[in-house]
């Protein structure tokens, strides 16, 4: 189990339906024991990424290997993966130990030995009690247990989950949020975890990979994708940012200016060697997150930027403001994030105000 | 229906009643009737009795053709189930020709008896089959094979497609999940359908005139001595074959009632 061994590779593989292309050259690597988050939005490719891997889908062309073995073309019950279905696929003329028992009982393994694993695997999901009813006698976070201990049972080297909290509501959703997450620490086993909410992936991945359009946009930790997204998709979609367009200047060290109809702004660029490669007057947009942005004073010597204060939301421990800047023809909307305070905020709606945030806050991305 | 206003309710409910009673009642009448004795031509209300099923039990060609009509109905429900079920599963895995297939099943279905009837003779005149039980259960069989090949198939419909899938992906063969995963998933189905089956092989009457050689079937029997003249033994006869049939269909609808429902209400 080392979180630095490839366990399972996608090289350049493709998937059409028919004749409509769904995956274009997906390149991927799953480390061994990590939780691997795919996000997108619906109709990007994560379910059919999952089914390739599964071997619920073949191939259209590209290989996927399992330590460094081509896996392609093995058939789906000889893959040492399983599945948590999105609509949990419980078998419903089975108990919850029979299903929970399947994947053993089709190998042939002696009933002592199967009860004593479902048995632990129950124990683990915490249903122990439930054993003998069926899964329509169950409530829906029960079931998703039993779905989950139905493919632990196995031993796989890989759990594939679907959006398996899709149909849970936000309560339960975060109360198996952190089950799942405790599971996957205790049997050390590598998820491969499909979701669209980024809620949800940020909290519990050690690496998403965002996708989009059938494609893979970036793979990173949640804490790179939200400070050096690499691209506008990935900027836009995981949480909340202001971009602003504009034409790269000279790199300053570990700095560099872009010019934009706010005026100019300087971005780090530290540890991203391809802005620093861009070429000057490159198009890019300047991000920067919406806690980073703060009201000037007098002594600031940040990015500076004015606007005014369209709307202001109350969102319980923070408030938002809606600021509209720039002239007439470049209008733009930012939104400053502030902690909420008691006595209301010191904004009002209407007020003109000078906004800044630090260059180290700020980064660069190309367009 | 709770948002209709009471009187139309009310109305809805004296129509509903009123159909249900002109549909059915005549088919009480041959039940009471049956508990009683006709002297010349009246019927004698005074005493009930059960002497017409006595003289039905002494009756011995009604009850060959009982015999009859039972091993015919086991056989072409053995043999329509089987074939049924396959045809449903062939049809739901496949992706062409579809429409042709489900149009040759249900044609015989669809057809007026006479037709399928006239139709299966000639068939068994040119291949040189003589009429006989065997081409009985055939006829049966065509007639019969719609209904359970339309049960097992919208319960096949049904079923999450992904249940397969999590079969496989446990490490299950093809046989493995055909055997542990479709099959009982299907098994009510095909216990409805059969039920069904058997209920219509029973009754028919058509296609059997036509194919049968020289055994009868009860309804076949009950023709028969339906032109000799109406006898108080028919009275019974009738009565039996609907209750029979109405508890067949009480089974079958139990098993054709999707497990979740029923669980649900209990
Ligand atoms: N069996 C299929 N035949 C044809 N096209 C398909 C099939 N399955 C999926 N697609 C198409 O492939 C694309 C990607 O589908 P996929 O199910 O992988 O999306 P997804 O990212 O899982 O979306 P969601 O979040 O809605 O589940 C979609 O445009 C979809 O219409
Ligand atoms: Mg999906």
């Amino acid at each position: 189990m080392n979180q630095n061994t490839d366990l399972l590779t996608l090289r350049s593989v493709s998937k059409s339906y028919g004749t409509v292309p769904v995956l274009h050259d997906i390149d991927l690597s799953i480390k061994d024991g990590e939780f691997l988050t795919v996000l997108g939005p619906s109709g990007s490719g994560k379910t059919t990424v999952l089914r390739l891997i599964g071997g619920l889908e073949p191939l259209t062309s590209g290989e996927i290997r399992l330590d460094g073995q081509d896996i392609s073309r093995m058939p789906i019950n000889k893959r040492p993966f399983n599945t948590v279905f999105q609509d949990y696929a419980l078998f419903p003329h089975m108990t919850v130990s029979g299903n929970v028992g399947y994947g053993l009982s089709v190998r042939h393994i002696k009933r002592k030995e199967i009860a004593r694993r479902v048995a632990e695997a129950l124990e683990l999901v915490q249903l122990g009690r439930f054993a003998d009813r069926f899964p329509a006698q169950l409530s829906g976070g029960q079931r998703q247990r039993v779905a989950l201990a139905r493919a632990l049972i196995c031993q796989p080297r890989l759990i594939l989950l679907d959006e398996p909290l899709a149909a849970l509501d936000l309560e339960l959703r975060r109360q198996m949020q952190e089950f799942l997450k405790s599971i996957q620490r205790e049997i050390k086993t590598t998820f491969l975890f499909v979701t669209h909410d980024q809620e949800e992936a940020i909290g519990m991945a050690d690496r998403i990979c965002v996708m989009q359009a059938g494609h893979i946009r970036q793979l990173g930790t949640p804490h790179d994708l939200y400070y050096k997204p690499n691209c506008e998709f990935v900027a836009r979609f995981f949480g909340e940012n202001n971009l602003v367009a504009g034409k790269l200047g000279p790199v300053q060290g570990e700095q560099r200016p872009i010019e934009t109809a706010l005026g100019r702004l300087v971005c780090s660029i530290s540890g991203q060697p391809h802005l620093k490669a861009a070429p000057d007057g490159a198009r890019a947009f300047a991000a920067f997150r919406p806690e980073a942005l703060r009201l000037a004073d007098a002594t600031d010597d940040g990015n500076r930027l004015y606007g005014t204060i369209a709307d202001l939301a109350f969102a319980g421990s923070s408030t938002v403001a809606t600021i509209m800047t720039g002239a007439d023809n470049a209008a733009q909307r930012l939104r400053l994030r502030m902690p909420s305070r008691i006595d209301g905020s010191a904004l009002k709606s209407g007020e003109t105000v000078s906004l800044c945030f630090a260059p180290h806050e700020g980064h660069l991305v190309l367009a | 229906m709770s948002a209709l206003p009471r009187p139309s309710t009310i109305f809805l409910a004296a129509i509903t009643t009123l159909v249900a009673v002109l549909l059915y009642s005549p088919l009480f009448v041959p039940i009471v009737s049956s508990f009683f004795t006709v002297s010349h031509g009246n019927v004698d209300w005074s005493s009930p009795t059960l002497s017409t099923y006595v003289a039905l039990a002494e009756n011995h060609d009604i009850l060959v053709a009982l015999r009859t009509t039972l091993v015919v109905g086991v056989c072409t429900v053995i043999l329509s189930v089987v074939s049924g079920t396959l045809l449903a599963l062939y049809y739901h895995g496949r992706r062409s020709g579809r429409s042709i297939l489900q149009f040759i099943i249900f044609l015989p279905f669809l057809m007026p008896p006479i037709i399928s009837g006239l139709a299966l003779l000639i068939f068994f005149r040119e291949i040189g089959l003589e009429r006989s039980l065997l081409t009985v259960v055939i006829g049966h069989t065509v007639f019969v094979l719609a209904i359970v090949y339309r049960t097992v198939l919208m319960r096949l419909q049904s079923m999450s497609r992904t249940l397969v899938e999590a079969s496989y992906d446990l490490g299950a063969t093809g046989w493995q999940t055909f055997w542990r995963i479709i099959l009982p998933n299907l098994s009510s189905a095909m216990v409805g359908g059969a039920i069904l089956a058997f209920a219509l092989s029973f009754d028919e009457t058509m296609i059997t005139i036509l194919v049968t050689g020289t055994q009868s079937t009860l309804p076949v029997r009950l023709w028969a001595m339906m032109r000799l003249g109406f006898s108080p033994d028919i009275n019974a006869l009738v009565a039996l074959i609907l209750m029979f049939t109405v508890l067949l269909c009480v089974l079958a609808a139990r098993f054709l009632i999707p497990r979740q429902m029923a669980t649900e209400r209990s």
